[in-house]
């Protein structure tokens, strides 16, 4: 199903258009430790052929160098401005996801996003699910965008 | 009379980014009012004079289809033209769009061309 490919793709077309910032995608990750060292995430869930979370998961420090750069300005603290910006973009690269797969005949439809942020949290989804998670690389650092699914 | 654009969108980052983007395609509006979904856009639609507006889908309370049929149901302002801008820009949904009234659509992500393109058929 390539969702690994399916969702640089969206992630790249999205910071060339929309952040201006160069980002380079690591190899996607289908085990690893399930803390991933961030503050900050943005969830979206996904229905229909398939069931999915799909999230972006920042340190404090990416957070704010992506968010800042999407709306053009110095940000210094997780506030409302990166919350919404990182929930807009797990909107966008959930959204790339649905056209991708609709190209397939796979239909899906998005929830609304949702960011928490803080220095421990947990986020649960549906047990058994598969999950693959892909880092990628900005200015200020890593951040990963994680994919948890089960096929209905 | 400068001309005004609503943008609808249930987030403040997308309506800055969407402002910003105007800008850039070189689209001076004098007035941009923004709403924060489909029930706030009705209501500034009646206080005001607006000549466009761009309007996301996928938001709580009174979605972007909603919006447009409520909008369409109203004789003051059901000329408006509405440009729908979102991640949901599927045939179907953009052809429900247009069945309510809707006259084009913009994929998020979007680039400033691609507003220009589309809004300057508009305008």
């Amino acid at each position: 199903m390539e969702f690994a490919k399916k969702i640089t793709e969206s992630a790249e077309e999205i910071f060339s258009t929309m952040i201006f910032m160069n980002v380079t995608a690591g190899s996607p990750m289908e085990e690893g430790k399930e803390d991933l060292g961030c503050h900050v995430s943005a969830v979206i869930g996904l229905t229909g052929d398939l069931t999915a979370m799909l999230g972006i998961h920042c340190p404090e420090q990416v957070g704010l160098g992506i968010s800042g750069a999407m709306l053009g300005m110095e940000l210094n603290e997780i506030d409302a401005d990166v919350k919404d910006a990182l929930g807009e973009i797990a909107n966008m690269v959930a959204g790339g996801l649905k056209e991708r797969f609709s190209r397939e005949n796979i239909k899906l439809e998005l929830a609304i996003p949702t960011t928490v942020a803080g220095k421990s949290y947990t986020i649960s989804s549906p047990t058994r699910s598969n999950r693959i998670v892909i880092p990628f690389s900005v200015e200020q650092g890593h951040f990963f965008i994680e994919i948890k699914y089960n096929l209905t | 009379m400068g001309k005004t654009v609503l943008i609808v969108d249930d987030s403040n980052t997308m309506r800055k980014i969407v402002s910003r983007a105007l800008r850039q395609a070189g689209i001076d509006f004098d007035t941009i009012l923004e709403a924060g979904d489909g029930q706030e856009a009705l209501t500034v639609l009646g206080a005001n004079k607006v000549d466009v507006v761009l309007s996301d889908i996928n938001m709580p309370n009174m979605t972007g289809l909603e919006f447009l049929k409520a909008k369409a149901e109203d004789a003051a302002i059901k000329d408006i033209p509405v440009v729908m801008i979102s991640t949901e820009t599927g045939a179907d949904i953009i052809d429900e769009a247009k069945s309510y009234g809707a006259k084009g659509a913009i994929k998020k992500p979007f680039t400033p061309e691609l507003i220009n393109e589309t809004l300057g058929a508009l305008l």
